[in-house]
């Protein structure tokens, strides 16, 4: 394939000269991640949530972190990934991809590829955008200078992996398309070509079994007891706590005085004409029990489960950690700061209510692990598990791989099972970008792009035969 | 092909094959050539010695695509021998090793990884196949436990 672009014309012998300004997007459930290939990390991480306001004149959308975090009127969040882990609102997700690459990678219209890159000049996508969905129809295609690579989750489905090209070529107008497999390209990153990839993200956990590059796709695992799980779980703590804990966003405090820890807060509170939907209220406690999950949960380490023996009464014994709510109300939490990720591993240990059912025993990670290892061939088991791959960003969970580890110890005594854990928060959380990053730079990946020409030969099955 | 793109020379073939029919050459280091396009031959040799061999792993360079130098992988086959325990004489296995340190740098990681597929499927007549990502990973020991084993 010949990208016409002067300013990367090849330079004899040098190996970058090579380089297209390819772009790789990493849709996922919390965020969505887009970039060029051959950087580091994505310089886009966008919401994966979106605005909607209805008013007379039909539906506003609002992508990007400033306008979704801002309470206005009656403004709904919402998500468009379907409870089974692939997309369900094609449209809307389209449109949210589409912002997270022209917001910082393009701008809104194709510009000078030359250009690419360097129009950065904020640090983080902070720039509200209303889209006019109409308006933006009639506008140049996104994308029509750079292939795109997308990755996918291991169990997308064929009709869902068609659309992903349907978008990529007409209605961004991408000159080349690749799909990949997020277990394959965070396995690559960590320089595995054969391993199991566990995947901890926000509204899921996969375990994905691969060999020489290839996902084993009856052998690939998942279950909702993730990220979003955990915030859940940590609801139920901050209710079921004597007295209950109350979980104020941010968006709802005008100024605090600091007051003493468990002692009622002192703050002034905002008022709203319209009062926020319960779904913007939601997104805005979700991060405040995100902040909670990054510095006051932990994972009890094991070995054994929390409430084997008398490991409760250790745990509680153990130093705790202050968390201060964004109105003040502060605490120390000791004990129960190993309650809301226990679930993850033993069912039994989840807390319940009306809204949150007991989850299934199977879908807890050391039983992931274990179905999915089934799946292999019995002479392949110990390679797989001397190569167990930890991503996702809900995996920087405290004390997490301690766990997992005695787990599929005591699941697999008699092999050598070894963890293998990026250090950096940003490989953990970016492990199948920053893998897609590599391989879409690469001069010698030519040969697999689908093609304009190609795509318009064949149709969207063409995915089904290249992509495996 | 390999995921990456990546391709394997003919020099890769030939050599393999004069490896197995001639059972001349010991072992043969493959990389990824330095533009990161193909999979060439770095070295055959005739000395059997694991050690040495290791060692060169032990040392392997690879450039990133900026042109410095650290860490790097091999694509590696020995022709390992060994005394069958009940005195039945000796066996010898065609064994490839794909060799990702974890301490590399993210790029060859990546590359080595990626573009395994490709050399492997290119050989045709391996009895084993190790991925070895650490120093203890390669030492003779543990290979020989991982050939040894079952077939
Ligand atoms: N440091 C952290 N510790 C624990 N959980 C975290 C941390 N950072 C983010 N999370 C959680 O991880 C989830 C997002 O994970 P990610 O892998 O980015 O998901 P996705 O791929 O679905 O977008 C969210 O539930 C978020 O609350
Ligand atoms: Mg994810």
């Amino acid at each position: 394939m010949n990208i016409p672009n002067p300013s990367t014309a090849p330079v004899p012998g040098e190996y970058a000269g090579d380089e297209v300004s390819a772009i790789v997007l990493d849709p996922g459930y919390w965020t969505t991640r887009a970039g060029f290939a051959g950087e580091d990390v994505p310089k886009s991480v966008c919401p994966s949530f979106y605005g909607q306001l209805d008013n007379d004149s039909g539906a506003q959308y609002l992508f990007g972190e400033n306008a979704i975090h801002t309470p206005t009127g009656n403004l709904e969040i919402k998500n468009p990934w379907g409870a089974d882990g692939i997309v369900e609102d094609w449209d809307t997700a389209t449109k949210i991809w589409e912002y997270a690459i022209t917001s910082r990678l393009t701008g809104a219209k194709a510009g000078d590829p030359a250009k690419n890159g360097l129009n950065d000049g904020t640090n983080a996508n902070g720039d509200s955008m209303d889209v006019d969905i109409d308006a933006l129809d009639n506008q140049e295609k996104p994308l029509e200078d750079s292939p795109l690579l997308v990755t996918e989750p291991g169990w997308n489905s064929a009709k869902a992996r068609e659309k992903y090209i349907e978008i990529a070529m007409e209605e961004w107008g991408a000159p080349a398309f690749y799909l990949q497999k997020t277990g394959v390209l965070a396995a690559f990153a960590s320089g595995k070509a054969s391993g199991i990839i566990i995947d901890v993200g926000a509204s899921h956990t996969s375990v994905t079994p691969v060999l020489d590059g290839m996902v084993l796709r009856k052998g690939v695992q998942k279950s909702p007891l993730a990220g979003n799980f955990v915030s859940n779980q940590t609801r139920l703590v901050f209710k079921q706590s004597q007295p209950e804990i109350p979980l104020t966003p941010h968006f709802m405090v005008k100024s605090k005085t600091p007051v003493d820890a468990g002692v009622p807060a002192q703050a002034m509170y905002k008022t709203f004409g319209v009062p926020p939907t319960d779904s913007f209220r939601r997104l805005e406690e979700e991060r405040v029990l995100t902040e909670f999950k990054e510095s006051v949960v932990e994972v009890w380490s094991g070995p054994g489960r929390l409430s084997n023996g008398n490991n409760e009464d250790i745990s509680k014994a153990m130093p705790g950690r202050p968390f201060e709510m964004p109105d003040g109300w502060n605490q120390v939490f000791q004990g129960e700061r190993f309650r809301p990720a226990e679930g993850l591993f033993d069912a039994n240990a989840a807390l319940q209510d009306a809204d949150n059912p007991r989850p299934k025993d199977e879908h807890t990670i050391p039983r992931l692990v274990q179905q999915a290892v089934q799946h292999v061939d019995t002479d392949q088991r110990p390679l797989l598990l001397s190569n167990i791959v930890i991503t996702g960003a809900s995996t920087l969970l405290y004390k997490f791989n301690d766990r997992l580890s005695h787990e599929i110890n005591q699941l697999y005594p008699s092999t050598k099972n070894r963890l293998v854990a990026p250090g950096t928060v940003v490989e953990r959380k970016y492990a199948a970008w920053i893998g897609g990053s590599i391989l879409a730079s690469l001069g010698s990946f030519h040969q697999l792009w689908i093609s304009r020409k190609e795509y318009e030969e064949h149709g969207p099955g063409i995915v089904e035969k290249r992509c495996r | 092909m390999a995921q990456s793109g990546v391709s394997v020379t003919p020099e890769c073939i030939n050599a393999f094959n004069e490896l197995k029919l001639g059972k001349d050459i010991k072992y043969i280091i493959y990389k990824i050539s330095d533009d990161w396009k193909e999979i060439v031959v770095e070295e055959t040799s005739k000395d059997g010695d694991w050690n040495s061999f290791r060692d060169k792993l032990l040392n392997a360079k690879s450039k990133d695509r900026k042109g410095k130098e650290g860490i790097g992988g091999r694509y590696a086959v020995f022709d390992v021998s060994y005394e069958l325990e009940s005195g039945e004489g000796t066996r010898s296995k065609i064994t490839f090793i794909a060799w990702c340190p974890d301490d590399a740098p993210q790029y060859p990681r990546m590359m080595y990884s990626s573009s395994k597929e490709a050399i492997k499927r290119a050989l045709n007549g391996l009895a084993a196949d190790i991925q070895a990502n650490d120093a203890d990973d390669i030492e003779w020991e543990s290979i020989l436990n991982r050939v040894s084993k079952g077939r």
